[in-house]
């Protein structure tokens, strides 16, 4: 056995066990009406499960719900932690602390960051409503088409520093000498930043925006502690969608083709992403 | 002339980054603040969000250490540790063939990412059914699989990475000297990246630590992992408020401590070759 | 070459850490699978997940008068958040090995879990318990345990909704659903809602906007099917929305159950729909109200008809300790444990309870309320699938209240869902 073969066995190994099995075995699932509750009466219904998926307006409403909040908070996210980095590389006093200090947020678990915001949020008990109403605002943060917003607002509260990391990375990583070269033909900040910083950190961005995104279209915790996908539908994700039909409604069967459905929507528009940004690579 | 140009802009420049900073930094205290606040309060006083000053209570803490978050939190690092511990030894020798014999070609990498993609909606009933088939489901050891298959895709990709950047002359240096190539790759390649798989260990361990999706699906019970035991704070019947904050904060504490002393590392492991695709 | 020592290091601290930890989780599961199996004699260890509420509370009291009786039957009570309480159970019952040999079950679990098997029928240990007079416990609670016509649940506690109300401020109760929202809007001043509602989607919309549909006249089944497209519903809907807007807290769409109460107990609103047993909470001197307790009371719905939720004990197919598990189930239960627990705070089952001086003694007029609210009481779900009914349901009311759908819209829509997911 090659030396090379060796050292990717165990990966393999593993890869396969901890993803490639259960994908299969999610496939298989999404092809049987299999419920938890009715074990004893599993048996194959070939693309069943898919017909009453795409004809379910609530998984199309999952959908589009979860693509306007990835979008969105993806978009703040960025420019949001763009202008942080930039502001954390030119600090010179008390860095470390400041850094570490913004980059909290990150590290705590999404459900804790969900439920202290419900708590902070709350018209009754929630600090920032009886502040507002000091100054005799009003504004119901998970009411009628607003609660997905303030979502997308506590998935920046707590996303934006990983934004920062990844491009102060970036910031940090690039040669001095473009720069120096700029100083001396006395190119303005702006005109620097436009012109140099960010294409030469195109790459980190957009590695950085490619897992944010993908990590959003996770999102479950802020929903499942603070609205349950309300008021009516409307932060129904589909993470939550599934995590409902699956777990709380026992379909396990329904839940796989919702799922499988998806992924296979993410890999076109991953592809498609991925030829983009190659094709950009080799004609900058 | 060139000079004044830019130092000219740059006061205006440093005040508004400063500013944004200090927004920010505002934005991260308060939060925080109040929910350390609200630890010490009775039911009634945390009617009265408002209320600064009063007689602090050690109940919510009490409650909070008695209802066992201090053993999920023991669950939740063994979980993060054997996993992210799994990842790099098997990650950074699939990453090292990865980055050196280019194996499998650029497909290789995407696969890898494209693992990232899968929903863990997709994953997780499998697990469920096969922790089911071996009576393994409310144990740490489902948990631990369930948290390989997205841990260890992240410490690969970011291996990759850091091996692209890392010279090559160093390693054919050694294999000369005479060490064979398992032991070019141990003594000489890995040090190399150190501070790279440090960060990407620590992005692993996160990643395992805030999970809550699959914890709770495999694990409700006696194997409630910390996110999963937070969460049992939230209820349509009743928000324990007082207990709930310190729970939070129990989560919370450990990590601001921990990222005061990464933080560094952590800037300048990603900036030595991760963030390349 | 320091660094690569650190990091082996860490690595191995961090290996010997997880075998530690490992060690340590596994030797304390070991001691709770000692069950002796004899069948007969009432020994073994119990284990159950109950909620953290105050009749879980009361049952852990009575514990040690248990074990006077029972001395070899070890009860261990283990709380949890109802969220996570569903979830739990199904894990266990589907293990090989359960983490629960004893289970309570929410009314709209019962049915599945019966026909899941998850459960056993209780039929032959009933009747095989001299004196339990299991007929005692009041219709409209058998009924929730029962499934194709064997009793899978024997009744716990019940949760029936009523009209809780300060009587300082509402001098008579309303009587039909009309009265009922003229005094809410005319009790509503600028710091204080005549009514702290509990729109949140799902549930909680269903259960409450349940009691308006009843109180108009409704009902949630006819001939066995959902049918909201009725005349009554429409006004129950009308009214519900009609009533959020004026005399509700302001900015509450997504209100449950916790918030309602809250906002009762520091004086921002006059009434809610709760649960009985939330009467004594209230009226608590040490509890969150404060001054105001001792100024709540409990009255039925307009019109006399609420919905009813119960509790019920149930042993798990694969329980460990069937035996030593209906030991304790009969004990509670039976009268004489039914008349223990009501005379400790808990939200009585059985008709005889009524009669019983020593246990209504703290407030009799409490439980008359009570007796009345039990003796007109439907069930928010029967049949399959009733989460996913009632969740299903439930949104489609809360998108009435929100203004999304119109009435009829909404009622139409919950109808065919309702009827399509419980006909599965």
């Amino acid at each position: 056995m090659s030396f090379r073969l060796k050292l990717m066995l165990p990966l393999l190994a593993v890869f396969t066990a901890s993803v490639g099995y259960p994908l299969l075995y999610a496939f298989y699932l999404s092809l049987t009406n299999y419920k938890i509750t009715a074990r004893y009466n599993t048996r194959l219904v070939g693309l069943k499960q898919y017909i009453a998926t795409l004809q379910d307006p609530n998984y199309w409403s999952a959908l589009q719900v979860t693509g306007t909040f990835v979008l969105l908070a993806v978009f703040i996210e960025f420019w949001l932690g763009l202008f942080i980095a930039l502001a954390l590389q030119k600090q010179t006093r008390i860095r470390n602390f400041t850094r570490s200090f913004l980059l909290t947020p990150m590290f705590v678990t999404p459900i804790a960051i969900g439920l202290m915001f419900r708590f902070l949020l709350n018209q009754q008990l929630g600090v920032i409503p009886t502040f507002m109403a000091k100054f005799g605002l009003s504004y119901d943060f998970f009411g009628p088409g607003k609660a997905l917003y303030s979502i997308v607002l506590i998935d920046v509260w707590q996303w934006t520093p990983f934004m920062v990391l990844l491009l102060l990375a970036g910031l940090e990583g690039l040669s001095r000498s473009p720069f120096e070269a700029a100083k001396v033909d006395g190119a303005s900040a702006f005109f620097t930043f436009r012109k140099i910083t960010l294409p030469l950190l195109v790459p980190v961005i957009s590695v950085a925006v490619l897992i944010r995104a993908l990590d959003a279209m996770k999102v479950f915790e802020y929903v499942f502690a603070i609205t349950r996908g309300g008021p009516a539908i409307q932060t129904m994700t589909i993470q939550y969608y599934t995590y409902q039909t699956g777990i709380q409604f026992y379909r396990l069967g329904l839940a796989s083709a919702m799922s499988y459905l998806l992924l296979i929507i993410v890999m076109v528009i991953v592809v498609i992403l991925f030829r983009r940004i190659e094709s950009t690579r080799k004609n900058p | 002339m060139t000079t004044l140009n830019s130092t000219r802009l740059k006061p205006t420049w440093t005040l508004a980054g400063n500013s944004l900073l200090i927004l920010m930094a505002l934005s991260v205290f308060l939060p925080f603040f109040w929910l350390s606040l609200g630890s010490f309060k009775t039911g009634a006083q945390l009617n009265n969000p408002a209320l600064l000053l009063f007689k602090p209570t050690l109940e919510n803490w009490k409650e909070v250490l008695r209802s066992g978050v201090l053993e999920s939190a023991y669950r939740s690092a063994t979980v993060g540790l054997v996993t992210v511990s799994l990842s790099v030894v098997i990650g950074s020798m699939g990453a090292y063939a990865i980055s050196r014999y280019k194996t499998g070609g650029s497909s290789t990498r995407f696969g890898i990412l494209a693992a990232q993609v899968l929903p863990p909606a997709v994953l997780v009933f499998p697990f469920l059914e096969v922790s089911y088939k071996f009576r393994l489901n409310d144990t740490l050891f489902a948990v631990i699989i369930s948290h390989l298959s997205f841990v260890l895709p992240v410490i690969t990709w970011f291996l990759i990475g850091f091996f692209d950047a890392a010279p090559k002359e160093v390693e054919e240096q050694a294999l000369v000297d005479g060490l064979s190539r398992f032991q070019a790759f141990r003594k000489v390649v890995i040090p190399q990246v150190a501070p790279g798989i440090g960060a990407a260990a620590v992005f692993g361990f996160v990643l395992s630590w805030n999970d809550l999706f699959y914890a709770l699906i495999l694990a409700p019970g006696n194997s409630a992992t910390l996110p999963v035991k937070i969460a049992s704070f939230n209820t349509f019947r009743g928000v324990e408020l007082g207990a709930m904050c310190a729970a939070i904060l129990v989560a919370v504490i450990p990590v601001l401590i921990v990222s005061f002393f990464i933080q560094k590392r952590l800037v300048r492991g990603i900036s030595g070759g991760a963030v390349k695709y | 070459m320091r660094k690569l020592n650190k990091v082996a290091k860490l690595a191995a601290i961090s290996a010997a850490v997880a075998v530690v930890l490992a060690g340590c989780s596994s030797s304390s599961e070991e001691t709770a699978t000692d069950t002796g199996a004899a069948a007969g004699a009432a020994s073994g260890t119990v284990r159950v997940l109950m909620e953290g509420v105050p009749d879980t509370d009361i049952v852990s009291g009575l514990l040690a008068d248990f074990n006077a009786e029972y001395p070899d039957v070890k009860v261990e009570i283990e709380t949890a958040s109802y969220d996570q309480m569903r979830d739990k159970y199904v894990a266990s019952f589907t293990a090989a090995e359960p983490t629960y040999d004893l289970a309570i079950l929410d009314n709209p679990w019962v049915g599945d879990f019966a026909k899941a098997g998850f459960v056993q029928p209780l039929d032959d240990l009933i009747a095989a318990s001299d004196g339990y007079d299991y007929a005692d416990f009041t219709a409209p609670l058998r009924a929730i345990g029962e499934s194709d016509g064997k009793v899978y649940g024997v009744p716990f506690y019940n949760y029936a909704l009523g009209l809780i109300y300060r009587s300082d401020l509402v001098t008579a109760e309303p009587a039909s659903l009309d009265e009922l929202a003229a005094t809410a809007k005319s009790l509503t001043t600028a710091d204080r809602a005549g009514i702290a509602m509990q729109p949140q989607k799902g549930y909680k919309a269903f259960e409450e906007w349940g009691n308006y549909l009843f109180a108009a006249g409704g009902s949630l089944y006819t001939d066995g099917k959902v049918k909201l497209t009725t005349p009554e519903a429409k006004k129950a809907l009308e009214t519900y929305i009609a009533m959020y807007k004026s005399s509700a807290p302001k900015d509450s769409l997504n209100w449950g159950f916790d918030d309602a109460l809250r906002s009762v107990s520091s004086d921002k609103s006059v009434m809610m729909v709760s649960y009985n047993w939330m009467l004594p909470t209230l009226n608590n001197p040490d509890g969150d109200s404060g001054a105001l307790a001792g100024k709540f009371k409990l009255g039925t719905m307009p019109g006399g008809k609420q919905v009813l939720g119960s509790w019920h004990w149930a042993i798990p197919t694969n329980s460990n300790a069937s035996d030593a598990a209906w030991a304790f189930v009969s004990w509670i239960s039976s009268k004489a444990g039914e008349a223990k627990r009501v005379t400790a705070g808990g939200a009585p089952t059985r008709t005889s309870v009524f009669s019983d001086a020593a246990a209504t003694a703290k407030d009799p007029a409490y439980f008359a309320t009570i007796a009345k609210i039990l003796s007109n009481a439907e069930p928010l779900c029967q049949g399959a699938n009733c989460d996913e009914m009632i969740n299903a349901v439930g949104t489609e009311l809360n998108a009435a209240f929100a203004g999304e759908k119109s009435v009829d819209d909404a009622l139409a829509a919950a109808e065919e869902q309702a009827n399509k997911i419980q006909a599965e």
